[in-house]
């Protein structure tokens, strides 16, 4: 009997107050609170009779260690984090500046260079970095400022009152499988706080909350969002210089699938690759996995990997749906920062620097509610008003309708892409519609059964265990592990579906698009499709993909007990 | 004085440990390679019999080392037991095997006499004059080759399984046996030991299995694992499983192996029906002899396994229960 | 009761191990945790607090980043850290490194030392024999139980094979906690804030140098096991094949 996750009630919950608590320890997250105690340091160095405290200043960061969650290709504009620290170069641990880069076209076994790298891929003044590496760093400025981060800790409710939202309410540790405390258990704390600030990345958990209890989605453009799964390798030397960046189209996806791969060389002959797919292909069989393993197939990844071994395996998902599947970024007692709201430029594959860019215009604002003691909408209205006067706004209005525009398959994208190159994003109107993911999911019975152009995407891969693996060998390089002794974090509202309608219409898609094996359907004779849903919940990598891409939405993912997930150790 | 290895062996209850006749084993090759004399001692109160089963085998000398302070054991009596001993003699190597009670006192003799201990060493090399010992590091992810940097004597400790004890040369004529009674003052013991007793476990340890008798996938129903209990039981092994097993309840969770249960390293592994994914894997690859039985030619332990059976483990487990049965009623 | 528990950072349990240019040690650039069975020898030692009131000091030797390690425990309840921070005390032997907790120790009059059983990276299990011999105090190793008695504590220790033996000591004494004995406790919010305000006393290599003495082991090298499997396939029917196991398990394995 499958039990899930939800907070206990009928317990006491330990109470603390809080001035402003982040939660989300990512870049977003650790730009804002680094910004937050700046500004409280410049004001204190000029108020000595009153200065403002960092006492009550939290960060909660689910993973147990500051960074383990953070998973990105990533290359790092430079642009936010000059403004919040100046010369971060000379100590931030960056693998190198971008020398090359490359566009690449795929076919099977061919692959054709874009004579110009496409403007917006252009990436000449960018740095290699390990998101993961660089948040650990920004983690331990934060922390050598005064301001608290609680690591193992997870935002798991969000408190109201009314209109306002007062605090967060943290996990439940020590629960066991069937939601009954065990004899270490622990409630998680209610903080009520003045700012709760939620930078909790991509398809927050609590933002969804916000949202759905605000309809703060209510004519703004569904979220549309991709998925990315990595690979770090270590490869012979002379393969890949660091700083040389590629990207791939075309090959293995077809015209109807979005999305691409990156290539980006590192330090010490470590190769950072990954594949993006959009969680809006039509075939339920896809397997994102399964996509990146045959991309690895390709004659040039292959003459790049060979002989190299694979050190760690993640994938999360990205938001692209852009400027207008933002939703309000404030209200009364809440802001939201980076991922969570969409921050992302999808044409240029970037978001950390509007994430850091987003964390200190919040940051700006909650300094300023917690001078006058004011986290009223109005007050907090202030930070959607910086960002929709920064060069946030500039540079993602100008891709407004980039992922919108390959709604209808990858020729038509590119031809609105082209428009829109000339239009300042326009296109052929200002507000091109999306449509959320699994609303182009098509029904097995419309599909071919053998799966057709995408049928090398469809179903487990296999791998030959040297250069691509079977998706459980490749999770086994995530580091992921969980207290096995707890509820299942994967709410499925309504299991009878996915033992039935699903198993007819969609063939159980979530066994396809999670990367991490959670979702299993096993032999069940006691259902009339002979096939039931079992989880493996210690296996989850926190992308939030089965969220998103769930054909009937009855899937919530909220967060596992804290301190367990991924280890993204150098991702 | 010439270079002598030292074997002690362990005894409860005057019966010798198991486990001696590897040190033994042990000390004997070890002799071998450096041309070193090798001696035994057996420490206890009214051991001389058990000495004298030891002089049976390939030995310079076996020694008594008698006091009725030194039964039960205790750390304080069998440091101050055996340190004069040591003194006097002066063996080079001093080898015992890495029981719970060894690691009990070593620790203490060798930092009483000034020494240090090498712990639960797997084998050992000898490269010209260079001896160095090889232990598990990092829960067996990596081996390390220690030597030491001080004089003798070293203390080495072996690890259960390390050596054959059956493998231990008998001697071609009974070995001198010498008698030590041994003075310890009344206040040397501080702990007071009760009897030993035997209790059922609240938790299996399966680290401490010697035979394991693991089920995955490939039993099917919660029903079948009666089948591989049987089994188990039938060897005096212990029960344990692969992930999906414990997560849908059929087994507790303490019977897990793999990267998020136990990590065992057994005399025998028996793997019923499991495919061999990495993580299961990296809780069991350490095993001495690992025999697999699966349907699937291309299942990823059979890589792993020193014995592989494809084949159906309905009709394989039965009739080898049977055979089990036989041989240990002695056919 | 003033209980001591020593405890050391250890690289993750499934950390990816990468070997050092001169392959006898692993690089540094891992992540780190507490070693668990000293996670265990802390419970305890809070659970002992808790029962007969007193303090728990937390000791580890190490570099910087090994201070996490004591300020978990300082948030699970702990009251006190001490922090022997050197890059060299890694790569210290036992003896060296009980040397060094004996010397940082030596104005404290603790009733108990507590250490896990061994740690996850080595796995020699001497550091808390030896420190007992340096201090000159009794001490028993595997514990299951503790309890407090008139003339000191009756331990409960593990032996082989399911059995176990009751034992009368004295205190001061030092004891090695078994693992899984207890569940372990998870810091709390308030925990770790306060923790911030507990006393976390440092101690430099140069302040114990005169203790330590020179490793008496090194390691000559570190590598990656090398396994020479060659699989044997048994066909044939399956009475067949049952005969010719248990052959095997007879003559190969020997547990028959």
């Amino acid at each position: 009997m499958l039990s899930f996750r939800k907070p206990l009630t009928g317990i006491e919950r330990p109470q603390m107050p809080a001035d402003v608590v982040i939660v989300g320890g990512g870049p977003a997250g650790m730009a804002c609170a680094l910004r937050l105690s700046q500004l409280i340091d410049q004001h204190n160095a000029k108020n000595l009779d009153s200065p403002l405290s960092k006492e009550n200043i939290y960060v909660l960061e689910k993973a147990r260690e500051v960074g383990q969650h953070c998973l990105s290709g990533a290359l790092l504009d430079p642009r936010s984090m000059r403004e919040l620290l100046p010369g971060f170069e000379k100590e931030a641990p960056i693998d190198a500046e971008v020398t090359t880069e490359a566009v690449y076209f795929l076919t099977q076994k061919g692959k054709f260079k874009f004579p110009i790298t496409p403007p917006p891929l252009r990436d000449h003044g960018n740095y290699v970095i390990s998101l993961n590496r660089f948040v650990k760093w920004l983690g331990r400025k934060v922390e050598e400022t005064g301001i608290t981060i609680f690591t193992g800790f997870a935002g798991a409710e969000l408190l109201f009152e009314g209109d306002r939202v007062t605090g967060v309410r943290t996990d439940d540790k020590g629960v066991d499988k069937q939601n009954q405390p065990k004899s270490n258990f622990e409630p998680g704390y209610d903080l009520q706080a003045k700012v709760v600030i939620l930078a909790e990345g991509t398809r927050g958990s609590l933002t969804k909350q916000l949202i759905a209890r605000f309809a703060l989605d209510r004519d703004r453009n569904p979220q549309t969002y991709g998925q990315g799964i990595k690979e770090l390798w270590e490869v012979p030397a002379g393969r890949m210089a660091a700083g040389e960046v590629i990207y791939t189209m075309g090959w293995p996806l077809t015209t109807k699938e979005y999305g691409g791969a990156w290539i980006y060389g590192g330090k010490d002959n470590v190769v950072s690759l990954g594949f993006v797919t959009g969680l809006d292909y039509p075939d339920p069989r896809l397997d994102p996995q399964h996509v990146l393993q045959q991309f690895k197939r390709h004659p040039f990844v292959v003459s790049l990997l060979e002989g190299g071994k694979l050190i760690r395996y993640g994938a999360k998902s990205l938001p692209y749906g852009g400027w207008w599947s933002i939703p309000p970024v404030a209200g009364a007692g809440w802001m939201i920062l980076g991922d969570s709201a969409g921050f992302l430029n999808s044409q240029r594959l970037k978001g950390i620097h509007l994430a850091i860019k987003s964390g200190m215009l919040a940051a700006e604002t909650g300094f300023e509610a917690l001078r006058k003691n004011d986290s009223s909408a109005a007050a907090l209205g202030d930070f959607q008003k910086r960002v929709e006067s920064s060069w946030i706004r500039d540079e993602l209005w100008k891709v407004r309708n980039f992922h919108q525009g390959f709604e209808h398959g990858f020729w038509r994208g590119m031809l609105h892409a082209g428009l829109q190159q000339f239009t300042g994003g326009r296109g052929v109107q200002d507000r091109y519609p999306s449509t959320a993911g699994p609303q182009h999911l098509k029904k097995l019975a419309e599909l071919a059964a053998a799966g057709g152009h995408e049928a090398h995407l469809i179903g487990a891969a296999k791998g030959d265990g040297k250069l691509t693996f079977d998706k459980l060998t490749a999770l086994y390089h995530s580091g992921t592990k969980h207290e096995e002794d707890q509820p299942a974090h994967l709410v499925i509202h309504d299991t009878d579906i996915c033992n039935s309608r699903c198993v007819k219409e969609f063939g159980n898609p979530c066994q396809n698009f999670c990367p991490a094996n959670v979702y299993e359907m096993v032999d069940d004779a006691s259902q009339p499709s002979g096939k039931r849903i079992s989880l493996n919940p210690s296996n989850c990598v926190h992308c939030k993909t089965c969220d998103i891409a769930d054909p009937y939405q009855i899937i919530t993912w909220v967060p596992p007990e804290g301190g367990g997930g991924p280890n993204y150790d150098g991702m | 004085m010439p270079d002598s290895i030292l074997v002690i062996v362990e005894q409860r209850e005057g019966k010798l440990n198991r486990v001696s006749w590897e040190t033994l084993s042990a000390g004997q090759a070890l002799a071998a390679e450096t041309g070193w004399t090798l001696e035994a001692a057996v420490v206890g109160s009214g051991v001389a019999n058990l000495a004298n089963e030891i002089a049976g085998k390939k030995v310079a000398k076996v020694y008594a080392i008698e006091s009725p302070k030194l039964e039960p054991y205790t750390p304080d009596a069998f440091t101050a037991g055996l340190k004069p001993f040591l003194q006097s003699k002066q063996p080079s190597l001093v080898l015992m095997p890495h029981t719970y009670q060894v690691r009990d006192f070593v620790p203490k003799l060798a930092t009483a006499m000034q020494r240090s201990a090498i712990s639960d060493c797997v084998g050992y090399k000898k490269e010209g004059d260079k001896l160095s010992f090889t232990r598990q590091m990092f829960q067996g992810k990596l081996a390390a080759d220690v030597s030491f940097t001080c004089g003798p004597p070293w203390f080495v400790t072996f690890q259960n399984g390390a050596f054959r004890g059956d493998k231990v040369e008998p001697g071609a004529s009974a070995a001198p046996l010498e008698i030590l009674s041994v003075e310890i003052a009344d206040d040397v013991t501080r702990n007071r030991p009760q009897e030993v007793f035997k209790e059922a476990k609240q938790a299996v340890d399966l680290t401490q299995a010697e035979i394991i008798v693991s089920v995955g996938r490939g039993i099917k129903e919660q029903k079948n694992i009666e089948l591989a209990k049987q089994l188990a039981e039938a060897l005096g092994g212990e029960l344990a499983a692969s992930r999906p097993i414990c997560d849908s309840g059929w087994l507790p969770m303490d019977r897990q192996i793999g990267s998020s249960g136990q990590t065992v390293a057994p005399k025998l592994y028996l793997a019923l029906g499991i495919s061999g994914a990495i993580q299961h894997i990296v809780g069991m690859k350490g095993a001495r002899t690992i025999i697999a039985i699966n349907k699937d030619s291309e299942a990823p332990i059979f890589e792993i396994a020193d014995y592989a059976v494809v084949g159906n483990l309905f009709d394989i487990v039965p009739p080898l229960i049977e055979e089990v049965k036989k041989a240990k009623a002695g056919a | 009761m003033k209980i001591l528990v020593c405890m050391k950072q250890v690289p993750q349990k499934d950390a990816p191990l990468k070997l050092n240019e001169a392959a006898t040690w692993i690089r540094e650039d891992v992540s780190y945790e507490v070693n668990e069975p000293d996670a265990f020898a802390l419970e305890e030692a809070l659970r002992q607090k808790e029962k007969h009131g007193g303090e728990v000091v937390v000791i580890t030797a190490g570099p910087a980043r090994a201070q996490q390690v004591l300020r978990e425990a300082l948030a699970k309840g702990a009251d006190r850290a001490v922090h022997l921070e050197d890059n060299a005390f890694v790569r210290l032997d036992a003896s060296n490194t009980a040397r060094a907790f004996a010397a940082a120790i030596k104005e404290e009059t603790f009733d108990l030392i507590f250490t896990g059983l061994q740690s996850d990276d080595y796995g020699y299990a001497q550091t808390g024999v030896v420190l007992a011999e340096l201090l000159g105090w009794p001490h028993a190793t595997i514990i299951m139980q503790i309890e407090k008695t008139d003339s000191g504590i009756k331990v409960k220790r593990e032996l082989e094979a399911g059995y176990f033996q009751f034992v009368e000591m004295p205190l001061p004494a030092v004891l090695t906690i078994q693992s899984g004995i207890n569940k372990l406790r998870y810091a709390t919010l308030i925990g770790i804030k306060q923790a911030k305000n507990k006393p976390l006393r440092k101690v430099a290599l140069a302040d114990v140098q005169s203790a330590l003495a020179a490793n008496m082991q090194t390691i000559e090298r570190l590598y990656i096991p090398q396994k020479t499997k060659n699989t044997e396939f048994l066909e044939g029917a399956p009475g067949e094949v049952a005969k010719r196991l248990v052959e095997k398990l007879r003559n190969e394995v020997r547990v028959l």
